[in-house]
């Protein structure tokens, strides 16, 4: 995991460090004297040897400092943090909305298996989650908030919003990321309980007599959610790459927006944290699914430990 | 016949060989009889056409200001005009092309280099393996869509960069599917026997083992397809995109979704729709595909 990370930080600096231009003309402005640049190049260290820059940035990344950002001189870190609780609000609401939902759904395919409920909750599956984000979203807005009102089409909710408001506000985005996760679980709970219905341990829990309901919450769900929860850890890698078109469409001030205004400002500082933040994010993400997945699963945690 | 190892006719090759055309043969009439397949099929015609004659098909050019401004949809234009009066019917069907052109290449391009470096993977193993298995493990670590759009901001939004950028980001995950097919193949009777006839190891590597993994190799190609078109749209609405006069869809929804609220909802509306339209059609294609492939 370690190795990951010190790649990660390897990429994340390749790539940024090719970022064209003088860091210190680009903030300061085109009429700003030559020697006002200079100085502020070195205060920030981009006038240093790239070696010198990439072993100052391996170190920022193992120690969680990211420095302050070019564009407002604030700590990358606060930005950063403050931009992933609002990013973390709206992804937890799109989880809460699409997870229930998708697992039900993939199981009662699961059950109805090649008739015409399972096609249309596969079709609208594989429909859902192939539609980029921003373009859910921006269909969402165009019916939801202009045609019927409902909603709200700017998504940042007043300072001293409860939360009854903030979720009126955030409603229509979660929405639209939601959508983009539904197809995912729901095709992956499909295909977990089918071939759990169709296990051996299955048919011996039928014919000992237990109640359906019994075999299903016991012996099928427990054996048929593992790759469920395999997919649902990856979609939380993956939500921000969703999240930042989300959040664009809906001008929200999340973990998106924050990269993408920094993209756009060659602020090199915020995208390193921004970028290594939501990498471990992913990877711890992958490790509690493996976590879950063996507490649920003897025979992973038994063959483990062995 | 000695040195030219790859004209021995080894009896028992023959209907191995033949086998395979069969089996692929009885894959593509299954897959053609798929619903889904002839659904997505069709629209995706619709669209390469529109990308072929857009000049043709569309009923005003789509650079052509000389319409009304901001009008709703209706029976001169059936998606309505946009602020500087241009058809936006017009501008849909001439979109086709942007990303027609980019996002197969960039599939094909993307699937090219996963093969050859999870072949290479696969097949070598040792260090070479292990050092790529883990630059592999952190590319995915990281979200396509930001990398590809850092990439884009620092190396300019032409076509082939975009090109180049998501090809690069979809390598890896295409090598590592590639990988495990071909770590599956090499411990076969076919490779031993190759190996001690003396056969080199790129013979192996792209004669005998690559015919035998072109299942999932297509099946990727396919799936790689409906990513690259979610991901070329997603990157052009970012602002990586052909510039503003382009009638490129992702360009257009990124110009028009700040007057949705002002009630312009169909400037975004209707190349947002024909992005949705392409995405799922390629990937009933693919649904399509992977299903006949995985069951035979």
């Amino acid at each position: 995991m370690l190795v990951t990370l010190w790649l990660l930080a390897t990429i994340v600096f390749l790539l940024v460090s090719v970022l064209p231009g003088n860091v210190g003309r680009k903030v300061l402005g085109p009429f700003a004297p030559e020697a006002e640049v200079q100085r502020y190049n070195q205060a920030i260290g981009t006038d240093r040897p790239l070696l010198q820059q990439y072993f100052t940035s391996i170190r920022r990344a193992f120690t969680l400092d990211f420095g302050k950002s070019y564009g407002t001189r604030e700590d990358v870190r606060d930005m950063v943090l403050d931009a992933l609780g609002r990013s973390g609000k709206l992804a937890l609401l799109a989880f809460v909305l699409t997870i229930p939902i998708s697992i039900v759904a993939g199981i009662i395919a699961a059950r109805r298996q090649d008739k015409i409920t399972d096609r249309v909750i596969v079709n609208a599956g594989l429909a859902s989650s192939s539609i980029p984000e921003f373009v859910t979203a921006s269909v969402l807005l165009s019916i939801f908030a202009v045609q019927l009102g409902w909603g709200k089409a700017f998504a940042n909710p007043p300072d001293n919003a409860g939360p009854i408001e903030q979720l009126q506000y955030l409603v229509l985005p979660a929405t639209a990321m939601a959508i983009a996760y539904f197809g995912y679980i729901a095709r992956m709970t499909r295909a977990g309980v089918i071939t759990a219905l169709h296990a051996d341990y299955t048919r011996t829990a039928t014919m000992k007599g237990l109640s359906k309901r019994q075999v299903m919450v016991r012996h099928v769900l427990r054996n048929a959610l593992a790759p469920t929860i395999t997919v649902i850890s990856v979609q939380i890698g993956y939500l921000f790459g969703g999240i930042i078109g989300v959040e664009k469409v809906f001008n929200y001030a999340g973990l998106g927006s924050l990269m993408l205004g920094a993209v756009g400002a060659h602020d090199v500082p915020v995208l390193q944290g921004a970028v290594m933040l939501v990498g471990m994010i992913y990877m711890v993400s992958t490790l509690l699914a493996d976590l879950l997945i063996a507490y649920l699963n003897p025979r992973i945690r038994l063959g483990a430990t062995k | 016949m000695t040195d030219h190892p790859s004209s021995i006719v080894v009896p028992g090759q023959m209907p191995d060989v033949s086998e395979r055309k069969q089996a692929r043969r009885e894959n593509w009439r299954l897959i053609r009889r798929r619903p889904a397949f002839l659904i997505g099929m069709a629209i995706l015609l619709v669209w390469v056409v529109c990308a072929l004659f857009p000049l043709t098909i569309a009923p005003h050019h789509p650079l052509d200001f000389r319409t009304g401004l901001n009008q709703s949809p209706s029976w001169d234009h059936p998606f309505g005009t946009d602020q500087t009066g241009r058809d936006v019917f017009s501008r849909v069907i001439a979109g086709a092309r942007d990303i027609l052109r980019i996002a197969p290449a960039a599939a094909v391009l993307g699937v090219l280099f996963g093969v050859i470096l999870g072949m290479l993977m696969g097949y070598i193993r040792g260090w070479f393996d292990i050092i790529a298995s883990r630059i592999v493990e952190s590319f995915l670590a990281l979200p396509v869509v930001l990398v590809g759009l850092l990439a884009v901001t620092t190396m300019g939004n032409s076509a082939w960069v975009v090109i180049g950028v998501v090809a690069a980001l979809f390598t890896p995950i295409v090598a590592r599917t590639v990988r495990a097919a071909v770590l599956a193949e090499r411990e076969l009777d076919y490779v031993t026997s190759a190996k001690l006839r003396g056969e080199s190891t790129m013979f192996i590597m792209f004669r005998e083992i690559l015919p035998n993994v072109m299942g999932p190799i297509v099946v990727e190609l396919t799936v790689r397809l409906g990513y690259a078109v979610f991901t070329v749209a997603t990157l052009s609405f970012l602002g990586a995109g052909p510039p503003p006069p382009s009638p490129d869809w992702g360009s257009q929804v990124s110009d028009n979704y700040s007057s949705i609220v002002s009630g312009f909802w169909w400037r975004t509306f209707f190349p947002a729709g024909a992005i949705a339209s392409l995405v799922i059609s390629v990937n009933m294609i693919a649904d399509s595909v992977q299903s006949v492939m995985e069951a035979s």
